[in-house]
């Protein structure tokens, strides 16, 4: 095992044993080999940047870098756009670590070495973010490299192996150089991606956002603070953000786009599918911090003389996530919520029996002007799952879910 | 009255850009609010007390140079989306930005203290001892951060921001000969006595501080300022800067009408120049200088060890956050903790005189942090694959590379005579 920090400024020599300069960056082509270190760049006393492919060198170790061809077939050469830089592009910069789902600062890379009979390979083998890589990188220098060595083992280390690592490249033409994707990020719980992006600059979780399809995208801004929504959302065009905001639950959409500014709201919306830019633009009516802005207007009604079999066919064709669905909606012919059937109610029911015949719930519901704490006591007293919201004349109108319920208790404290 | 309906397209066009300002504003007045701290209010006294209305015209360089400084970190938030102390290690490497942290907790340790000794001497002018004023104000100020959400940190924080106005009224009711102060203002004298070179070395020093620019720019990346608000955020800096300036101007003319009118120049700590207010221009004026105080000291108290402890997480890559639990970002919460923890308890245990040490050791810290921060800031605010089209002119370079210089040739200045004295004229 050797650290990036011991190889860098290591002096290089060629064939003959003649100096040829001091190692300065690394570089992997991950068009390649994503763990192979392809190119060695040494920058020589005349300031001149001479380009080793790795089939070259022969020999690596804490004391020097040597090469198997003499100095006259070196050619110089800057790294392009589409090779890894270990110096620039990895240490001191920021990854995603998938495999623990956060986002850390490199402090270190470490490298094997693989001597070959006549070459020798330098594979990547993981990044390190450890007390021991960060005692390393500050006494580099200072002491010499076997002495550093004894110091930081009693140091705890912490790595982070290769292919766990995702880079972050906020420009998307070098991303698709780079090999770089979030298709692993994509798998992760949205929750645990909101985290991640909450560890990033603007630009990146742009760059992250932009390369994740509109429903993961969504569940996971459905999941970050709304400062930081709203943040993004702006950063993103109109029709990129509208795309991301249908996906999401029409009372989360409504909360982000009460804190836009204005005009990027109205873009927003007009850029959306106008069914759902209706359901929103609904739910904006109400009042913040009302039962009408807690409300989703996602939720299954059907008139008291539906047949369970209508109810089921209804919730086949729900248009949001079927595992929120708790209960089914009554109303009456002048559209009064009249009952609420628990679902377990239509499993164990006739087909064909009407829907108003079967043993229901008393309806409990609030009026859509309640404020935050009778929505909380109603929840609390009723042990309900979803809690309908109902205008002055008893119309449904939404419903509150409790996984909104339980984020005001917890805001509330 | 034809014209009605283009001036209410323009009304409207007005409350849209001030809707704008509004939802921008915050960052760049409540960083230059914190910088007229403890620290900054004693060394305006003690320059109007000293030398009345003749170093007032000092503040108009101050506060260019202070725009300038300010104006470009706003500018590398809004443009990058990073903290100053992120893109230092970005660009620097670790063991600088190692050095960088470890001086700015030492330079923000020190000015800790300070703010905790204002509070106490601030307090004590209405008889409130120092042992209830200090850990009181400290559990006050943990509280608020620890328990309160972003907006109402930030409301409490820009609400205090409105005590400046003690300032201003104490100014007037010190009735200053007003004519003397304008001439003070637009006539820049300068006897070359080397007491009043040091007052506007003092004047620079407290001004253009580095905490304030790794604080600014990430307050404004927190805020999620998007590069076409970017005029409103600068508008937002620049106000600060003047309101800053402002706050001084007042306290220094107050000081100058009272105490250096009626002869005694000497005073030993802000919470004197209160005092000494009294007989001059009344109870009252004494009464709102003091209250000023204290809310400055408390102020500061509760930005800068949460500044510090963002920055150095920031740039050594620790958690951090307010929205976080204490176990999922430990240091965060303990240098936030420790630095109140032990600023606090230094004003507690020690004498005034043996906080001097510390206060001249903080100078030190903060006059070697203070040029690297700015070169560096300066190198990366022209850097075309950071900053685009938004990278400095060739024009304001020359403006910033000089204020620049000049700030840092005043403060290692400073510097070298806190440490030598007798060699320094």
């Amino acid at each position: 095992m050797i650290y990036f920090t011991e190889l860098e400024n290591l002096p290089a020599y060629d064939a003959k044993g003649e100096y040829l300069g001091r190692l300065v960056e690394l570089a992997i082509n991950p068009s390649q080999n994503s763990f192979l270190v392809a190119y060695f760049y040494v920058l020589t006393p005349q300031k001149k940047l001479l380009c080793i492919e790795h089939g070259w060198i022969s020999t690596i170790s804490v004391r020097a870098v040597q090469t198997s061809v003499p100095a006259n077939e070196i050619g110089s050469s800057t790294p392009d756009e589409g090779l890894i830089c270990i110096k620039k592009d990895v240490l001191d910069q920021q990854i995603i670590d998938v495999n623990d789902r956060k986002v850390v600062r490199v402090i270190d890379v470490d490298f094997d070495i693989q001597p070959d009979h006549k070459q020798t390979e330098l594979r990547i083998v993981a990044v390190n973010v450890g007390t021991a890589a960060a005692a390393r990188r500050l006494l580099q220098g200072l002491f010499a490299k076997h002495r550093i060595r004894t110091i930081v083992s009693v140091l705890p280390t912490q790595t982070i192996p290769w292919e766990f690592v995702n880079l972050i490249e906020s420009d998307p033409a070098r991303r698709v150089k780079l090999r770089i994707s979030y298709n692993r990020l994509a798998q992760l719980h949205p929750a645990d991606l909101a985290d991640i992006l909450e560890e990033l600059s603007r630009d990146e979780q742009r760059s992250v956002i932009e390369s994740l399809d509109d429903e993961t995208a969504a569940d996971a801004v459905s999941e970050i603070p709304t400062r930081m929504q709203v943040a993004l959302l702006n950063s993103l065009s109109a029709g990129k953000a509208a795309d991301i905001v249908e996906e999401m639950a029409p009372d989360e959409a409504a909360d982000v786009l009460q804190e836009l500014p204005p005009e990027t709201s109205a873009e927003v919306l007009a850029n959306m599918e106008a069914e759902e830019a209706e359901e929103v633009r609904e739910l904006l009516g109400f009042e913040e911090n009302t039962a009408g802005g807690f409300m989703t207007t996602e939720f299954i009604v059907l008139a008291e003389t539906a047949t369970v079999e209508a109810a089921v066919e209804a919730l086949r064709n729900f248009s949001g996530p079927v595992e929120t669905v708790h209960s089914v909606y009554l109303i009456s012919e002048n559209l009064e919520l009249t009952r609420t059937v628990p679902l377990a109610r239509l499993l164990i029911a006739d087909r064909d029996s009407r829907l108003g015949d079967l043993v229901a719930d008393p309806p409990i519901s609030v009026p859509f002007h309640a404020d935050k704490k009778t929505v909380i006591s109603t929840f609390h007293k009723y042990n309900l799952l979803t809690l309908p919201v109902v205008d002055d004349n008893g119309r449904l109108l939404g419903v509150v879910t409790a996984d909104d319920a339980l984020e005001l208790v917890v805001k509330e404290k | 009255m034809f014209t009605l309906p283009l001036n209410l397209a323009k009304l409207r066009r007005w409350r849209t850009s001030l809707l704008i300002f509004l939802s921008v504003v915050g960052p760049g007045i409540i960083t230059s609010n914190v910088d007229n701290d403890a620290g900054g209010i004693y060394t305006y006294s003690v320059a109007g007390a000293r030398y009345g209305y003749a170093l007032l015209w000092t503040l108009i360089p101050i506060t260019a140079a202070l725009i300038i400084v300010q104006e470009m970190v706003a500018r590398m938030g809004v443009v990058t989306g990073k903290g100053l102390a992120d893109l230092i290690r970005e660009e620097y490497g670790f063991r600088m930005t190692f050095i960088l942290m470890v001086l700015l907790l030492l330079t923000n340790w020190g000015n800790t203290v300070s703010e905790f000794a204002g509070l106490a001497s601030g307090m004590s002018i209405f008889h409130v001892s120092r042992f209830i004023s200090v850990p009181l104000g400290a559990v006050m100020v943990w509280l608020l951060v620890i328990r309160g959400s972003h907006k109402t940190v930030e409301r409490v924080f820009l609400t205090a921001c409105v005590f400046y106005v003690a300032y201003l009224v104490s100014g007037f009711l010190a009735r200053p000969d007003w004519e003397s102060a304008l001439l003070g203002t637009i006539v820049p004298t300068m006897n070359l006595s080397t007491g009043e070179l040091y007052m506007i070395l003092g004047l620079v020093g407290t001004t253009i501080a580095p905490w304030m620019q790794f604080y600014l720019q990430a307050a404004v990346v927190e805020k999620g300022i998007k590069v076409e608000n970017y005029r409103q955020s600068r508008l937002d800096v620049i106000i600060g800067c003047i309101l800053v300036s402002v706050v001084a101007y007042f306290i220094i003319v107050a000081c100058a009408a009272t105490i250096f009118t009626g002869g005694h120049q000497q005073i030993n700590g802000a919470a004197d120049a209160a005092l000494a207010l009294e007989p001059l221009a009344g109870r009252a004026a004494s009464a709102l200088f003091a209250l000023g105080l204290c809310n400055a000291s408390l102020f500061a108290a509760s930005i800068l060890p949460l500044a510090t402890a963002y920055t150095v997480c920031e740039g050594l890559g620790f958690e951090s956050g307010i929205d976080k639990r204490p176990h999922e970002a430990p240091v965060f919460y303990s240098l936030y903790t420790g630095l109140i923890i032990l600023g606090g308890l230094a004003v507690l245990v020690l004498s005034e005189s043996k906080q001097i040490p510390i206060i001249l050791f903080t100078q030190v810290a903060n006059g070697i942090l203070l040029p690297f921060v700015l070169i560096f800031m300066l190198k990366l605010c022209n850097r075309e694959d950071l900053m685009g089209p938004h990278r400095n002119s060739r024009a304001f370079n020359i403006i910033a590379w000089t204020t620049c210089i000049v700030i840092i040739v005043l403060t290692l200045f400073m510097v070298v005579r806190s440490f030598f004295p007798e060699y320094v004229p």
